[in-house]
């Protein structure tokens, strides 16, 4: 993901509007849904920035940290948008290369329950362990959420040259996410659910694994890494597939659509390639495959910005193993049509709908999608290092959800550039 | 992930005609510092609620508080269940898995799971919350959900009763270095097991519901990967 694919999405959303896709005005405001829990699985916080996210937390015996209804507003933007109905994790697939493994960490161990962690240490420092039930068979209530708000680095920087006055203006500002994580132990290995929700809107969602190597998976040459002294103990390289399952529901409306768009070579200009880019809609349920240039966004039919723009969120994918080895583990993105009893990615278990045991088989009927389900796998070949032991440095791997026209300009855009959106007529 | 955040100074290039088009801005005053932080300090505030004592129920999607659990448990093992279903240790009534809230808009449900060992399978008993009642039940074969304490204790109790047990102490002696004296001490876990390939000794496994044991002694993790302990079958397997 580079400036250049950030132009040529620009590009494709100035396609989109002249070919009157925009829609009309929106429809007067209605009333906001506030968040259902009750005050103490309620996180609200208001970064330096102004932006405040406001959300409901729990804990799910075998998926772990559940995010619902989560909003956000702005200095800007000050009335609270809905974004999600829900986010989770909907699977942790981990076959091993030696063959002799696989977990389905989340539907056969559980990241919820006694698998959940208390923190302590510096898992929280600078931030507040929230107390909520751990989801487990006699739901104890500990303090296993740790929120915080932590730098994020740049948010914005121009420097704009005044004619009038001669003189530079510098518009630097220092961003911030809220962060909330949870860690579970799966044995020797443990897993940080990490969910980064940014004052420009940005929600980057991640799993970190840390905790030991497996103690017993050691093989032969070429299917490990020595780790030990000399070349004696191979241990064995092996797959974190992670499959998050995100439903959106934005500005509360619900019956969002699900577009892919693609950019190709389309001849020469002057100068350079010339790029076209061109929108796929996606109205039944089906797998889909990352390809250079390509990605999905979820928009909204009912909720439009300012500028009469459909709010949408974009999925943003970066670094990614895929495990072709497995069907259910192939598909980058899955699209489903919401089922109560379709919980995980694979290895469903719901006696309700027996038959359907992985996405693949959710898609299968090619339901039309009404209200779209989001499963996005991100996968990690890790290949042990040294540096591994012990503990085991931190590895992550997730995605962003960008949202792309929730509001009509940057939210963190400071008055003085108000008047910066759009074309200037000269 | 994060690229935007990397990447996102190429945007401002874009924007630099139409700032001077508009020539109108003017210092950028640094956000007022975060009430609380000191100056430099890396970190900002973020509140940290009492969350005062656990309430009777929860609202909206909260998780199950304990009570709402035990009452869902209550409806959900009827007096049928109770009679006819048999739990791990062979013991009447069915194993507890566990209890979840039901996603709705209505009132508070939940979703009860249960493992009957009688018939090796899996319930699901719907249970309203608010009417005291058990609304839908479905139960399967050949599905699972992670293991009970009350099974892992079981399935290690199976494997220190059984031949194999001679591989335990093995693998015990490895990870520790001293000989193993019973399992007081031993934190141990599990993953749910399903044989996958055709492995003949634990084919049954899936059908059965069979458990591979974690077990950490003295700090070490025991390599035990190979024993699958099928507590419906009540036996011992070695993969091959
Ligand atoms: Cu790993």
């Amino acid at each position: 993901m580079t400036y250049r694919k950030t132009a040529g999405a620009a590009a494709a959303l100035l396609t989109v509007a002249s070919l009157g896709l925009a829609g009309t005005p929106a429809a007067a405001k209605a009333p906001v849904a506030v968040a259902q829990c009750a005050a103490s699985s309620t996180v609200k916080e208001t970064l330096p920035n102004g932006t405040t996210w406001q959300l409901c937390w729990r804990v799910q015996d075998r998926a772990g940290l559940v995010l619902d209804d989560v909003f956000v507003s702005s200095k800007r933007y000050p009335t609270p948008v809905q974004v999600l109905d829900s986010i989770r994790l909907g699977q942790l697939n981990v076959p091993y290369d030696s063959g002799e493994t696989e977990y389905n960490d989340l539907t056969e161990y559980g990241f919820g329950g006694s698998n959940l962690e208390t923190l302590g240490g510096e898992d929280c420092k600078g931030g507040s362990a929230r107390e909520g039930s751990d989801g487990g068979p006699e739901a104890r209530r500990r303090k296993v959420l740790c929120v915080s708000a932590e730098p994020s680095g740049l948010a914005y920087r121009l420097k704009d040259y005044n004619y009038e006055t001669g003189a530079d203006k510098l518009y630097s500002k220092q961003g911030h996410d809220l962060v909330l994580r949870t860690i579970s132990k799966v044995g020797w290995y443990e897993y940080v659910s990490e969910y980064r929700l940014a004052d420009d809107g940005q929600i980057s969602v991640r799993l970190g694994a840390t905790g030991d190597l497996s103690p017993g998976d050691y093989v032969k040459a070429d299917r490990g890494w020595p780790i030990g002294k000399g070349a004696r103990d191979y241990a064995s390289m092996h797959y974190h597939s992670a499959i998050w399952r995100v439903d959106t529901n934005i500005d509360g409306k619900g019956g969002e659509k699900v577009e892919q768009y693609d950019t190709k070579t389309d001849g020469r200009g002057s100068m350079a390639a010339k790029l076209k880019t061109s929108m796929t809609k996606i109205d039944k349920e089906g797998t889909f495959t990352k390809a250079n240039r390509r990605w999905w966004r979820v928009v909204s039919e009912a909720s439009k910005n300012k500028d009469s723009h459909k709010r949408s969120l974009e999925l943003v994918t970066g670094a990614d193993d895929r495990y072709e080895a497995n069907p259910a583990t192939t598909p980058d993105v899955t699209f489903t049509e919401a089922r109560g009893c379709e919980k995980f990615a694979t290895d469903n278990a719901d006696p309700q709908c027996k038959t359907m045991k992985t996405i693949l088989d959710y898609v299968k009927d090619k339901q039309t999608l009404k209200n779209p389900v989001m499963w996005v796998r991100v996968g990690f070949h890790h290949v042990p290092r040294d540096e591994d032991q012990s503990p085991m440095p931190l590895h992550w791997q997730g995605f962003d959800l960008l949202p792309r026209d929730f509001t009509d300009m940057n939210p963190l855009t400071p008055a003085d550039r108000n008047g910066v959106n759009g074309q200037t007529d000269n | 992930m994060r690229q935007y955040r990397k990447w996102g100074w190429g945007l401002g290039i874009a924007s630099v005609t139409a700032v001077i088009a508009f020539g109108v801005a003017s210092w950028q005053v640094n956000a007022a510092p975060t009430p609380g932080a000191s100056p430099g300090a890396e970190q900002p505030r973020v509140s940290d609620p009492d969350p005062g004592p656990e309430p009777t129920a929860g609202t909206g999607n909260d998780a199950l508080t304990s009570a709402e659990v035990e009452k869902a448990r209550e409806i959900a093992v009827t007096p049928e269940l109770k009679e006819k279903a048999k739990d791990a240790s062979g013991a009447a009534g069915p194993e507890f898995l566990s209890a979840d809230i039901v996603d709705t808009d209505g009132g508070r449900r939940a979703e009860v799971y249960l493992y009957d060992y009688a018939t090796n399978n899996l319930i699901k008993q719907v249970v309203d919350l608010g009417g005291s009642k058990l609304t839908d039940s479905y139960s399967a074969a050949g599905l699972h959900l992670p293991a009970s304490a009350h099974e892992v204790d079981t399935a290690l109790d199976l494997l220190l009763a059984d031949p194999l047990a001679s591989e335990f102490k093995d693998a015990y002696a490895k990870a520790t270095g001293s000989q193993f004296a019973g399992k007081d001490g031993l934190k141990t876990t599990a993953h749910v097991f399903k044989a996958q390939a055709a492995d003949p000794a634990v084919a049954q496994c899936g059908e059965h519901r069979c458990l591979r044991l974690i077990v950490e002694a003295k700090g070490r993790y025991l390599d035990l990967g190979h024993l699958i302990i099928d507590l419906s079958g009540r036996t011992v397997a070695r993969l091959s």
